[in-house]
């Protein structure tokens, strides 16, 4: 395969094809210092910066809908498992207290701060929940070159609600809750907390895997047939 | 992943040309045209009211500090009817006496220095944009997504809070609830993140665009 000079060739393009668009030329702006790019086509594994701030302002990840659309359903299935198990439990002078996720909200509900319990659920639950399902509706059909009906709007939602998803910040404040709590009592860690471990790890993954770039060129390609 | 510097078609900015990238999607058009061909988001060449908006949202984020860090972040409950009452500062003083280092520095970094260099590099950029300070365009464009990176991790110890409400309710041996500081503080969180979003960072090249003219416009007086 490799010693042929024409088919050889023939794959590496494929391989490494720029995404589809509508139109060929196209401008790009820097979201930082506003400098007027042109905006050509590159291959997978390229990213374009600006001249003159050095932000990048696209780039073309390899594989970028697959790992968007495996991350988001990982990413969803696994925050099901964080919401079903265990987070932390723990036990001191043989009494037992566990938490679950969305206890978490909760508690802080019965407690009285509900504008507390609802800002923590939607930055911790809904927001990520939102974001990878929203990220595979938009992305899934994509790669046969279609378009789910509302993906546009979807895909709109999609970058607003970007920076509230705090899984990741949760998952910190959690682990400096058993750093204090180890002290106090017997802590066990549960399936939930390896679980929402994963789901930062995939969310970040699938919405790091597709520039806002390209699914945006893809979606209006698939939204004129 | 492979570098390529982007070619501009002509000098100058986007602005100039009265062209706008659409801050949803990043398609270039018009800003005429008032709403993105692609996406239907609204298009603008810069954010509107930027500074005041920024410095409003900024202003009301101090104020919601100062209750953040004087009340109660969290109300412990002992077994006798002891009830200790747990503000961020005194927090970390504990865990610092209790030799619990990690937790006592993430906390302190979290809570007390990311909220504070933020809000003064927020002032900063509004200063910088609003053109009360010399201005190095490039510096200070990475210290604006330094504040939209970091922000978001000050919500650790709210979250802390939620962890520690839900998991201690031993019966009568402990018991922990939510303090006023914890919504105060939520509200620090959200107030900053949202003056981040309202800043332009396009105002900073402006003016030092507008700054190069003039000494260009004074040497030619010069001369």
């Amino acid at each position: 395969m490799s010693g042929g000079a024409g088919c050889g060739n023939g794959d590496e393009v494929k391989h490494l094809e720029a995404w589809p668009r509508v139109e060929r030329e196209q401008l790009a702006v820097c979201h930082f210092c506003d400098a007027l790019h042109e905006a050509p086509a590159v291959e997978e594994g390229t990213a374009v910066v600006c001249s003159n701030c050095g932000s990048a302002l696209y780039r073309n990840q390899p594989a970028s809908l697959d790992r968007a659309v495996a991350f988001g359903m990982a990413a969803l299935l696994l925050m099901v498992v964080a919401q079903g198990f265990p987070f932390i439990s723990l036990s001191a002078n043989g009494m037992v207290s566990g938490m679950t996720l969305t206890g978490a909200s909760l508690s802080l509900a019965r407690e009285g701060s509900h504008l507390l319990a609802a800002g923590v659920a939607f930055c911790t639950m809904i927001a990520p929940s939102a974001l990878a399902a929203g990220l595979v509706y938009v992305c899934l059909p994509l790669r046969w070159g279609k378009a789910w009906p509302g993906a546009r709007g979807v895909a709109l939602w999609l970058y607003r609600l970007e920076p509230w998803a705090m899984v990741e910040v949760f998952f910190l404040g959690a682990v400096v809750s058993l750093l204090k709590l180890v002290k106090l009592a017997d802590v066990s860690i549960g399936v939930a907390f390896w679980a929402l471990g994963a789901v930062m790890f995939c969310l970040a993954a699938a919405i790091a895997g597709i520039d806002r770039r390209e699914l945006w060129d893809r979606l209006e390609v698939a939204l004129q047939k | 992943m492979k570098g390529l510097v982007a070619k501009p078609p002509w000098p100058g900015s986007a602005a100039a040309a009265g062209l706008a990238s659409c801050h949803v999607c990043d398609r270039v058009a018009p800003v005429a045209e008032r709403h993105c061909p692609r996406c239907g988001a609204h298009l603008h060449t810069r954010k509107k009211e930027s500074i005041q908006r920024t410095m409003a949202l900024l202003v009301a984020s101090m104020i919601a500090y100062v209750p953040a860090n004087m009340m109660p972040i969290m109300v412990v409950e002992q077994l006798g009817g002891g009830t200790e009452a747990n503000t961020i500062i005194g927090g970390v003083i504990t865990f610092w006496e209790m030799h619990a280092y990690p937790v006592a520095i993430t906390i302190f970094v979290a809570s007390v220095i990311i909220p504070i260099l933020k809000m003064i590099a927020l002032l900063w950029l509004c200063a910088a944009a609003g053109g009360w300070v010399r201005i190095d365009g490039r510096r200070l464009t990475r210290i604006y997504w330094l504040t939209e990176v970091v922000g978001r991790w000050s919500m650790v110890d709210v979250f802390v809070v939620a962890v520690m409400v839900t998991l201690i309710q031993l019966g009568n041996l402990m018991v922990i609830h939510p303090g006023p500081a914890a919504l105060a503080f939520a509200g620090v969180v959200v107030l900053t993140m949202l003056a981040a979003m309202s800043f332009e960072p396009r105002l900073l090249w402006d003016r030092a665009k507008a700054g190069r003219k003039q000494l260009r416009k004074a040497r030619e007086g010069e001369e």
